[in-house]
């Protein structure tokens, strides 16, 4: 389409601008929630995986293939974990035990936390450090050190340093007889799978097993494996489970995989429904606005046809009328999608144990790609009705009927 | 033992009565899914084991089927379940190397005579059993919460959609006085006044609104079914996705109404405000 095409169009829109106005923000409005509906389509999907993917572990090992608290434990897992490390496909293992503990507040009052026992010769950690020390592999005398989240910190007052007292309750449900342990924070840490409100500390297997009263070389829950660099993760899954058929070994794709089709899908399908019906909302509201707009116009439309327009050129008017109204008003939503998109995730992320760091509406420039590619899709559609009665416009018979009324 | 004499017993009926038949494997209910996941028919005889390598399995025989309480929370997740009597249950995942194994259970349902009285009996029972986990199952819980939440979500939506509607409204509003500016205009001129064509612009849009909220209403009806089935299908479940309550109904024809007459109003005003003369373009 020439230049000239796009400034008549522009004209015939400013001509009535309270119309065209009216259009682009319907437009806006649509296609705000078309957005968010492509971001919360995939949303959750893209967050859980940069969470799995950012401690740099891609593969993890369990006992069973069931949900964490009906799991049963690695038996023997110092044996398992060596045995796993030394496949040519891993790079790292590192041991998990999870478990909570109870500790004392300033105040006297006692708060449940969650516990982590972590393997601390790895080089990677399951948190990220964000202030102070990391877990020493070695012993340095005093209190063993204890990583904390920012909200337990908050919480008890705690400072790189400072030293608290943990109970352990780590045997689901069966209260530990083993004595508190005194720990001194090593430092501050961000765990990528807490909720909002969770108060989480992590301490060296050894550490946490003698909170719990465990022995130290007893079961572990979770094995997060890295991959060896040019292997890949597909490859150290295939080789532990040769390893050990009795244990369930799964890459970070498999387990985004399993979750795309268990977890959060009602958000899937609602954003499909959603989505289906904003765009036939867009496309009903462009057709009703350019089919009225010509029907008000057909004598006009027949006199520029008398004048020499051709029938491409006039047809051609209505769709770049289209593409205006849907260009301005998608291009107008984009910024509306994304403040919608902060006030709904907003709302969502009040769900009891949403880790802080997933997002129901992650921003992917395939998200965009597709937003631009369906408003333009239905900019044609739309236009499409409008512009055969742009085409079949009889121009005398047009004219004539004009000149009588 | 001789011939004659086993001929002798024979005769006589005195001997050893055949093996009595194998008992009957205990019988077990299981879910509508897991009878189709698995193939499974009524009377069929299966191997149940507590141990994921299928360690100490027992033989159960399917006696029934059943329809799984839909649960929300595990939508998407295919109940593959079986019900077993507590007794076969204990036995088949109690650990023999634990003598009281086959005596504990997870949680007890407790049905009150007088559930108003389930706080008292919390705490009476706490301090008779210490130890125990009490939860009143009328109690909101996290998944309550979940709900909650996902209820003011589909209304954050409802409002987006409203408002997008109330702008697709205005612009229908805005072309159809565009096309009646000429009647209006004669209507002015023939002595109508300004308030008798407001009160008609008012009652236009009331019925226009109220005939569009009834649709609206009646679409989802229609909807609702097809809704329900999609997913039933979809999820495998009996649960209810979509009900159109008359409370529901009556809460969009409240919204849709008031909003369809104010677009009309709206539209209308600049109309209304102008000169019979300017409106007929003399």
């Amino acid at each position: 389409m020439s230049a000239k095409v796009w400034a008549f169009a522009l004209r015939s829109l400013a001509r009535q601008p309270g119309r065209a106005i009216l259009g682009i923000l319907g437009v806006a409005a649509v296609g705000a929630l078309l957005f968010d509906m492509l971001l919360l389509s995939r949303g959750l999907l893209v967050s859980f995986r940069a969470l799995l993917d950012s401690a740099g572990f891609d593969v993890r090992v369990m006992a069973a293939d069931a949900p964490a608290l009906a799991r049963p434990r690695i038996a023997e897992a110092e044996t398992a974990a060596a045995a796993i490390r030394a496949l040519p496909d891993v790079d790292e293992v590192a041991s998990l035990r999870l478990g909570n503990a109870i500790v004392t507040g300033p105040d006297g009052g006692t708060h449940d936390i969650f516990f982590i026992g972590a393997d601390a010769q790895t080089r990677r950690r399951p948190w990220i450090l964000l202030e102070g020390r990391d877990l020493g592999a070695s012993d340095t005398g005093g209190p063993p050190p204890l990583v904390v989240n920012r909200r337990l910190a908050t919480t008890l007052r705690l400072r790189p340093g400072s030293e608290l007292t943990l109970r352990g309750d780590c045997a689901r449900g069966v209260a530990s007889a083993a004595p508190p342990v005194r720990f001194r924070v090593a430092g501050f840490a961000a765990f990528p799978f807490d909720d909002p409100k969770a108060m989480t500390a992590a301490a060296r297997l050894a550490d946490f097993g003698r909170t719990c009263g465990l022995d130290e070389k007893s079961d572990a829950d979770l094995f997060l494996v890295a991959s060896r660099e040019g292997r890949g993760p597909e490859a150290a899954v295939r080789a532990i489970r040769a390893l050990r058929l009795d244990l369930h070994a799964f890459s970070n794709e498999e387990i985004v995989a399993r979750f795309q089709q268990v977890g959060f899908s009602y958000f899937r399908q609602i954003s499909a429904v959603l989505s289906t019906i904003t765009l036939f909302f867009g496309f009903l509201l462009i057709t009703v606005l350019l089919t009225v707009s010509v029907n008000q116009r057909f004598a006009e439309i027949a006199a520029l046809r008398a004048l020499g327009f051709t029938r491409r050129r006039v047809v051609l008017d209505v769709l770049a009328q289209a593409v205006l109204l849907v260009g301005a008003g998608g291009v107008l939503s984009l910024p509306l999608g994304l403040a919608l998109a902060r006030w709904l995730e907003s709302i969502l992320h009040a769900m009891p144990e949403i880790p802080a760091a997933m997002h129901f509406f992650a921003f992917e420039p395939r998200a965009l790609a597709t937003h631009a590619l369906l408003l333009a899709l239905t900019a044609v559609l739309a236009a499409l009705y409008p512009m055969r009665l742009v085409s079949r416009l009889p121009i005398a018979a047009t004219l004539r009927s004009e000149m009588v009324t | 033992m001789s011939i004659l004499s086993a001929l002798f017993l024979f005769a006589t009926g005195a001997v050893p009565p055949p093996a009595p038949p194998p008992p009957d494997p205990p019988a077990i209910l299981v879910s509508r899914q897991l009878l189709a996941s698995e193939h499974l028919a009524l009377g069929d005889v299966i191997a149940l084991s507590g141990d994921p390598k299928g360690s100490r399995a027992r033989e159960f025989r399917i006696a029934g089927v059943y329809e799984p309480v839909p649960d929300p929370a595990r939508l998407g997740m295919v109940p593959l379940e079986a019900r077993l009597h507590l007794s076969d249950l204990l036995a088949l995942i109690a650990d023999p190397a634990d003598p009281a194994a086959s005596e504990s259970v997870r949680s007890i349902g407790v049905k009150l005579v007088s559930p108003a009285e389930a706080s008292a009996f919390m705490r009476d029972l706490t301090v008779r059993v210490p130890g125990l986990l009490l939860r009143e199952l009328a109690a909101s819980d996290d998944s309550d919460v979940t709900f909650v939440v996902l209820d003011r979500f589909h209304l954050a939506i409802s409002l987006v959609t409203v408002i997008a509607s109330s702008i697709f409204l205005l612009a229908l509003m805005v072309m159809l006085v565009d096309e009646r500016r000429d009647t209006v205009a004669v209507l002015r001129l023939i002595g109508l006044r300004r308030r008798r064509i407001f009160i008609q612009v008012l009652a236009e849009g009331l019925v226009i609104a109220l005939a569009g909220a009834l649709f609206g209403v009646l679409l989802a009806v229609v909807l609702e079914g097809g809704f329900n089935r999609f997913f039933q299908w979809r999820y495998d479940t009996a649960l209810v996705f979509v009900r159109v309550t008359p409370a529901i109904a009556a809460r969009a024809v409240s919204v849709a109404v008031p909003l369809g007459i104010l677009a009309s109003v709206a539209a209308s005003w600049g109309l209304l405000r102008r000169g019979a003369m300017a409106l007929a373009r003399r």
